[in-house]
């Protein structure tokens, strides 16, 4: 019987299982917008005028909210991705709770300065 | 049989599993940069004359097709690895792996078109 790994991570309770949730969850989230994304940059395809208008239409406050948490999520995925790579190919194994929080810190330090390029 | 069936299905998993890093190393690069173009340098406004220089360029766009393949293969890699883990049924399991396939293709033609539509 396959238990789903949501509900029975098989790591020990510690800051890398909420890595392995937030990762997973960031991971479905980006692949959701990568879908949208494809699409809605494809409006180059329809001339400077048909993609002006479409990007001025995606500007409001409530696109830039969302750019910028989709900022965030690309940080925490990419900075643990960054922990994943050395846990499996460097044999970083020992240090992923070190790594996790360094990929932490990294993420909050370049996520919440950017919030003024997207709300000023 | 049964065996070399199981060796295969393993052989197949390690390569897709060794992928995913190697895909993540490339993204961890360019999609940052990506990100960083297009809402951190210039005026942070998307528009068509902001996108065209850049995409006319032969490298671009072998950097950008190289970007959208790495990408699909990612995220789509990765909700095949989520899906694998919430279902057992084979049926289901099919489904899903051919859907992954369609939307794969559709989204690598769709990208394929956006790089190229911008002549160089």
């Amino acid at each position: 019987m396959l238990k789903p790994k949501w509900f029975y991570p098989s790591y020990k309770k510690d800051v890398g299982e909420w890595a392995w949730i937030l990762h997973r969850l960031g991971g479905l989230a980006l692949i959701f917008y990568l879908f949208l994304h494809i699409f809605v940059t494809n409006r180059l395809a329809a001339g400077p005028e048909a993609f002006n208008a479409t990007m001025k239409a995606l500007s409001t406050p409530v696109f830039k909210f969302l750019e910028w948490g989709l900022w965030g999520v690309i940080l925490f995925h990419a900075f643990n991705g960054i922990r994943l790579v050395l846990v499996d190919f460097a044999g970083a194994s020992k240090y992923q709770k070190l790594l996790f929080w360094i990929a932490f810190v990294l993420f909050l330090a370049l996520w919440i300065p950017a919030a003024w390029k997207f709300f000023l | 049989m049964v065996g070399s069936k199981a060796l295969v299905k393993r052989n197949k998993g390690a390569l897709s599993w060794f992928l995913q890093r190697i895909t993540a190393l490339y993204l961890f690069v360019f999609l940052i940069a990506h990100f960083v173009i297009m809402h951190f340098t210039g005026s942070g406004e998307v528009t068509y004359q902001a996108v065209a220089p850049r995409l006319s360029s032969p490298l671009w766009k072998a950097g950008d097709l190289l970007f959208l393949i790495f990408a699909l293969y990612h995220g789509l890699n990765g909700l095949w690895q989520v899906l694998e883990d919430y279902t057992k049924s084979r049926g289901l399991r099919l489904f899903f792996y051919s859907l992954i396939l369609t939307m794969g293709i559709i989204l690598l033609v769709v990208g394929t078109v956006t790089i190229f539509s911008v002549k160089v």
